[in-house]
C-alpha cells in the first residue's frame, strides 16, 4: 500500500430505469430525475441523476477494491457537473497517503469526458 | 443575500425516527439500484465471511434514503428532510456531501436521523455572482443509542439575474 497506487475505476452507464430503481430506493421522488414537464421549463433536456448515488459508486470501488483488508471510514465529494440519464460515469481513484492505517484516496468522477465529481476522497481502516 | 432573518435559523435541529427496523429488502432494493452485487448485502454466510454478524447495508445507504423522514411528498415531488427555506430570486443546487461511517448499519436498525443547521455562510462564485452555502449535519443512530454514520451536505442558492 503506497501513495500513487491506483484503484481499479469503476465504469457504469446510469439509464433511466436504473435512475427509477435509485429513487425508489431512495424514497426520494423529486421531479428532476425522471419528469420531462419538470425539466423542460428549467431548460434541461434530460432527466438528472441524483447526485448522491455518486457516493454509492464511490462506495462500491472503494469497498470492491480493500475487500476485507479494511474498513470504508469516511467519503467526501463535491459535484461540478450534472449527469444526465443514459451517460457512462467512470470513478476514478488513487492513493494520496497511508498513515499508520490509515489510508487516504483521492478519487473523481467522469461522465462523458466531463468531470462530474472533484474534489473527493475517502478514508480507509486497515484491518 | 444574508438576513438576520436567515441567521437566526443556524443551530436550528429537525429530528426523524424510523416507524420500522431498516430490513432486508430496503438493503437489496437499493444494491440493485446502485448496481452494487457485494454478497455481504444480500448473503448472511458471505457477510460473515467478511467479519460482519449478518448482511449489512451499503454505507451510504442510511445517507442517501429519506425511508426514516415520513414527511408528505412537495410540490417537486420531494419527500426528504429540507429546512422550508424559499429564497425568491435564487436556484438552488447540491455543493457536496461529507460521510463518516461509524459502524455497519444492519437489518434490524431503527434508524434516527438528527439534522441540524450548522452554518449559512454568504460567499460567490468564481463569476461574482453571490451565492449562499447552507451547510446542515445529519448524525444517524439507531434504537440503542449507537452512531451509525453522519453526514455534512452543503446546499447553495445562486442568485438568478432577471
Amino acid at each position: 500500500m503506497k501513495p500513487g497506487l491506483e484503484l481499479p475505476p469503476l465504469e457504469r452507464l446510469i439509464a433511466l430505469p436504473d435512475m427509477i430503481a435509485y429513487a425508489g430506493a431512495t424514497w426520494d421522488w423529486h421531479r428532476l430525475h425522471y419528469d420531462p414537464s419538470y425539466l423542460a421549463p428549467r431548460g434541461l433536456d434530460r432527466p438528472v441523476v441524483d447526485g448522491q448515488v455518486f457516493g454509492a459508486l464511490l462506495a462500491e470501488q472503494v469497498q470492491d477494491w480493500i475487500g476485507t483488508s479494511g474498513v470504508l471510514r469516511s467519503l467526501t465529494f463535491r459535484f461540478k457537473s450534472l449527469v444526465h440519464a443514459g451517460e457512462t460515469v467512470r470513478c476514478l481513484g488513487v492513493v494520496q497517503a497511508v498513515d499508520g492505517r490509515l489510508v487516504t484516496v483521492e478519487h473523481r468522477v467522469e461522465a462523458e469526458g466531463r468531470i462530474a465529481v472533484a474534489p473527493a476522497s475517502s478514508t480507509v481502516e486497515l484491518r | 443575500m444574508m438576513t438576520d432573518e436567515l441567521r437566526a435559523l443556524i443551530g436550528r435541529e429537525a429530528t426523524y425516527t424510523a416507524p420500522e427496523p431498516l430490513g432486508r429488502a430496503a438493503i437489496r432494493y437499493f444494491a440493485l439500484a446502485v448496481g452494487d452485487d457485494n454478497p455481504v448485502y444480500t448473503d448472511d454466510a458471505a457477510a460473515r465471511a467478511a467479519g460482519h454478524d449478518g448482511v449489512v447495508a451499503p454505507p451510504t445507504l442510511i445517507c442517501e434514503t429519506n425511508q426514516y423522514a415520513g414527511l408528505p411528498r412537495d410540490a417537486d415531488g420531494y419527500a426528504g428532510h429540507t429546512w422550508g427555506i424559499d429564497l425568491p430570486g435564487t436556484r438552488q443546487v447540491r455543493g457536496g456531501n461529507a460521510y463518516e461511517f461509524h459502524r455497519a448499519v444492519r437489518p434490524d436498525d431503527v434508524v434516527t436521523a438528527v439534522w441540524r443547521l450548522v452554518d449559512i455562510a454568504e460567499r460567490a462564485t468564481g463569476a461574482g455572482q453571490p451565492m449562499l452555502v447552507f451547510t446542515s449535519r445529519a448524525t444517524y443512530t439507531n434504537q440503542d443509542g449507537d452512531l451509525l454514520a453522519t453526514n455534512e451536505e452543503s446546499i447553495i442558492y445562486l442568485a438568478v439575474t432577471p
